[in-house]
């Protein structure tokens, strides 16, 4: 534990500047308070953690040894693979993490433990996007779609319902989260884009994509039909019968009219349609923004007027490790309050997401790295990410600013409908169309 | 031998020389593109050039790579011991069919419906029956049996067509000398056929290591290569994978070309035993 | 003098791997999904109660039709295709090329590409059809077009190119294998009596080799039909096929009419394999 140095700074031979070094030596030592178990048998513990390719990396998973004395053992899979698994497999996973587009699966399934918020050691330190429901100034935000409070509590200890209201039992605890606009090329779109409108404008017919699926992609359309003046809705994220089917109608006639170029699948497919130009407005996800950029392709993560879709995502502890061995769920308990104890989270805020700890990220990040990413200042040096790449130059602001600047005004959010059943068959019908 | 060709050999070779660029054309660009500098990206242009993707491969932690090592060694494993579990079970069964016998008719429509059903719905199936029967996957029994489910049809399909070109006569030549079946078939059939069975291997070793659909499930903790890849995808890709395709088709390159030459020098071997018996 | 079992026990022993297998691994999956296909479903569960509704949809309304047209168009020109490219790339291989050697190294040639991983394969169609891929680049190049061609990626173009390029090897290998059975007297016969090559072509080698077409259409019939990954990544998602249709309801968790949209399948398929196979009988070619 009193090891300064990393394995991560042998690796990094392209950065330049103290700013990661001095990140990572204090990475270690500083993270205080671990381990808080001492048991004789501790390093024969194995955690299992099953998580998606942005929670779950073997750098995170080797400090986490190091730190709690017991062994993590990640993997990564798609998000349906890890669905099936939990439903499958439960005894195979300890901890796991999902976002707003799954919540709602694990209603009344008996799959998910029911946390202790006094158990939870960042509980008062968390945004209150998901202790309070609000924002940072109290205003309680966008009910629309899959919002955090919408899963945040559990009714009781027995972890059947979800709870609108605060309680003693989270779900899980929150790790990150971001707020998404289009990505936008500046140089081929000619004018500044200001509504979701403009994914629809006969401007730019051929020239853009949307994701294709129904947990993110139809809300982008939604927010798009509605700024556009086609459409009205009540909740652009739990749709009813009458509005699907008028949102699809819709998006057919735009598709057969040749509006989009694509629908991408996965990450890659749409930095490639940006990179390339092939599509100069689309769904996009900060990371595959920043990606473009890092290429030397201007690409801005617009602020829109209508706002931003937000999304979040959740680690969870299963069910089963509250009727098995205490060790392993003692184990279980430290390593989630481990993830959101400063390592975990500057790594990922590297990267462009938000800890929902950020007091606990602020000392591990420099003054230049934490201002560029959640202040909204101007960066005061190069913004290096956590594999030496550099992403912004000195004097970059973020698009969109500060954190509640760009988290404050979120319209709709990642969501998975009521309606889902009837909305995937009619997504069918759009794609055959 | 001397002979003139005929004008359709030249165009013919010419088509095939497009047919193999047209095979090719995705594989140049896998090539090309993991040689690009640091600040490469997934498509043309290329930007700078040098090895720095490959290192990156062999430095753990690195962007785009995930757990590559780990679920490379996985599916290697795995993917020897499916070619060699389908060579013995599909071989058989392709001799099984040099006979009329009730049940023959199962055998070869299940293989065509293993084929052709989607391997996500048979890796859902296979885990579902498991969880009734409360076993936990593992790659080791169910891993290893959904891929199976895939390589088998295949090394049937390739067993008649070797037995359709398999001469009866000399098997039994060989009975006519007195030959025992074992004897009948380590020395006339095993030889005669050996070039199939290597192939049935190589299709059971690449078509488990392609594999992901059927065993996604049924692995057990643990990433194979396609999964892993996949769920890179996801996330920041890099030329990192175009440097794993450059690489592992250089492994596989030289893995057959290995195995053919060793097969040639035993033919060549035994041929020369052959010639050196007394008559 | 050989011990023990009758020939047609020697079959059964040697099957019953094989179809141990198959039974446990892929029949008794299969008769899940024929059950679940007639169960409810709510949010990533089944409801096990018996619920006609998956099965009605597909057959009331439009969209099997449109997914099976579109299939079927696929299945038509893909056929088309490498059946044509693989016959001719066979031809010449064996009787044409005239070095065993040299014969091994082209063969060779033609597999190595499928050594990479498809997910990495899949990944380099961009680079090769984009709009600044080197298809493009090629054809701005020799001055053919000036804007680069958009339709080459994102589109029933580039699904159907991707599955001519993986599936000609599986048309072109039992056709090969076929055609290796011809014995070289009769192709000399043929000759002899004046035969120009186009005649023998069509005379006297294409009837020769009926069984391998046979299993090279099964190969191209089955992977287009069972193949979901393809049609979505390289369209864009704009093209719907069933297996697409199904993989988009696995995706979301909806387990029931996939399952009865993958048995409708199922159905088809046998139906058609059995129908081919009721013109050439490929286990009599084994048991002359």
């Amino acid at each position: 534990m009193s090891e300064t140095e990393s394995k991560g700074i042998s690796r990094r031979s392209l950065l330049k500047g103290a700013a990661a070094t001095a990140g990572a030596a204090v990475g270690s030592g500083f993270v205080g308070g671990f381990p808080t178990i001492w048991a004789q048998n501790i390093k024969d513990v194995t955690i299992t953690h099953v998580g998606s390719i942005y929670t779950t990396n073997p750098t995170v998973a080797a400090q986490a040894a190091k730190d709690l004395g017991f062994k993590v053992e990640m993997q990564t899979l798609d998000q349906t693979t890890q669905i099936n698994r939990m439903l499958t497999q439960p005894t195979s996973i300890d901890v796991t993490d999902f976002g707003n587009t799954a919540m709602g699966y694990f209603k009344g399934k008996d799959l998910i433990m029911a946390i202790p918020v006094k158990e939870y050691k960042w509980w008062d330190k968390t945004v209150p996007l998901f202790t309070q429901g609000t924002y940072a100034d109290g205003k309680p935000y966008s009910m629309q779609g899959y919002a955090p409070i919408k899963s945040q509590f559990w009714t009781d200890a027995n972890a059947t319902d979800y709870s609108l209201t605060p309680t003693d039992y989270i779900v899980g605890i929150p790790v990150m989260y971001n707020a998404d606009t289009l990505g936008v090329r500046p140089d081929l779109v000619g004018r500044p884009i200001t509504s979701w409108k403009e994914l629809l404008s006969p401007d730019f017919t051929g020239k853009t994509a949307l994701q294709d699926g129904v947990n993110v992609g139809v809300p982008d359309a939604a927010m798009a039909l509605e700024a556009n003046g086609d459409l009205t809705y009540v909740d652009k994220g739990n749709m009813t019968r009458e509005e699907i089917d008028k949102t699809i109608d819709k998006l057919i006639e735009y598709k057969k009219a040749g509006q989009f170029r694509s629908f991408w699948t996965n990450f890659d497919q749409s930095v490639q349609l940006m990179a390339s130009g092939e599509v100069v407005l689309q769904s996009m996800f900060a990371p595959a923004v920043t990606e473009v950029r890092t290429r030397g392709i201007p690409c801005v993560f617009q602020a829109l007027d209508e706002g931003a879709r937000g999304w979040y995502i959740f680690q969870m502890a299963m069910k089963h490790l509250d009727s098995g061995d205490k060790l392993r769920r003692d184990c279980v308990m430290e390593y989630m309050n481990w993830s959101n104890s400063g390592f975990n989270g500057a790594y990922f805020s590297r990267q462009g997401f938000y800890s929902s700890v950020p007091d606990n990220v602020k000392p591990l990040m420099t003054d230049n790295e934490y201002g560029y990413w959640y202040e909204g200042k101007a960066a005061t040096a190069d913004i290096i990410d956590p594999f030496g790449k550099v992403m912004e130059k000195a004097g970059a602001v973020r698009d969109g600013g500060a954190l509640w600047d760009r988290m404050g005004k979120i319209a709709i959010w990642n969501t998975l409908m009521d309606e889902d059943r009837y909305l995937v068959r009619r997504w069918q019908d759009f794609i055959s169309a | 031998m001397g002979k003139r060709r005929p004008v359709s050999y030249y165009l013919l070779s010419l088509f095939f020389a497009a047919f193999l660029l047209f095979l090719y054309g995705p594989m140049i660009c896998v090539y090309l593109l993991s040689f690009q500098g640091p600040e490469g990206g997934m498509s043309f242009p290329m930007r700078g050039f040098s090895t720095v993707w490959f290192e990156t491969l062999f430095k753990p932690g690195g962007r785009g790579v995930g757990d590559i090592h780990n679920s490379f060694f996985r599916s290697m494993r795995m993917a020897a011991i499916v070619a060699v579990l389908t060579m013995l079970i599909g071989v058989a069964a392709g001799m099984s069919f040099r006979r009329r016998y009730p049940g023959a008719n199962f055998v070869f429509y299940s293989a065509i419906t293993s084929m052709v059903v989607p391997g996500i719905l048979v890796g859902f199936g296979i885990s579902l029956a498991l969880n009734v029967l409360g076993l936990r996957p593992d790659w080791w029994y169910s891993g290893i049996g959904a891929q199976l489910t895939w390589s088998l049809p295949f090394a049937l399909l390739i067993m008649f067509i070797i037995m359709g070109r398999f001469d009866r006569s000399y098997e039994e030549a060989a009975t006519d000398l007195g030959a025992t079946s074992r004897q009948r078939f380590q020395y006339v059939i095993l030889p005669l056929i050996l070039p199939g069975i290597i192939g049935i291997m190589m299709a059971g070793f690449t078509s488990s290591y392609e594999e992901a659909a059927r065993g996604a499930l049924n692995i057990g903790t643990g990433n194979t290569m396609p999964m892993e890849l996949t769920a890179l995808l996801g996330a920041a890709t890099t030329p990192v994978m175009f440097a794993i395709g450059t690489l592992t088709t250089l492994f596989m390159f030289v893995t057959v070309i290995g195995t053919l030459l060793i097969t040639m020098s035993l033919a060549r071997r035994r041929q020369l035993r052959l010639v050196a018996q007394p008559a | 003098m050989a011990v023990g079992v009758s020939p047609r026990t020697a079959s059964w022993l040697q099957a019953t791997p094989f179809a141990l297998i198959m039974t446990a691994l892929v029949i008794v999956p299969l008769g899940i999904i024929v059950v679940v296909s007639f169960m409810d479903y709510g949010f990533a569960e089944i409801i096990p109660e018996f619920f006609i509704g998956n099965w009605t949809d597909i057959f009331k309304s439009t969209l099997t039709l449109d997914l099976y047209e579109t299939v079927l168009r696929h299945i038509v020109i893909v056929w088309a295709i490498t059946l044509v490219l693989g016959f001719t790339v066979a031809y010449y291989l064996l009787f044409h090329v005239r070095s065993n050697f040299w014969r091994a190294i082209f063969l060779t040639a033609c597999v190595v590409p499928f050594w990479t991983s498809g997910v990495v394969r899949s990944v380099s169609w961009v680079p090769l059809l984009g709009r600044e891929g080197l298809v493009n680049q090629a054809l701005m190049g020799m001055g053919f077009i000036q804007q680069p061609i958009s339709w080459l990626l994102y589109s029933e173009f580039s699904v159907l190119l991707v599955y001519v390029n993986m599936l000609t090897l599986a048309m072109l290998g039992p056709i090969a294998n076929s055609m290796a059975k011809i014995s070289p007297s009769v192709i000399q016969a043929a000759r002899d009596q004046g035969a120009t090559e186009w005649q023998t072509i069509v005379e006297v080698i294409i009837p020769l080799i009926k069984p391998g077409i046979v299993v090279g259409t099964i190969f191209v019939v089955t992977a287009v039909m069972g193949d979901g990954f393809i049609v979505k990544s390289m369209s864009g998602n704009q093209v719907n096929t069933p297996a697409g249709a199904i993989m988009n309801e696995i995706n979301a968790l909806q387990y029931p009419p996939a399952a009865a949209k993958s048995v409708l399948m199922l159905v088809i398929v046998l139906l058609f394999v059995g129908t081919l196979l009721r013109f050439v009988d490929i286990r009599k070619e084994l048991a002359r």
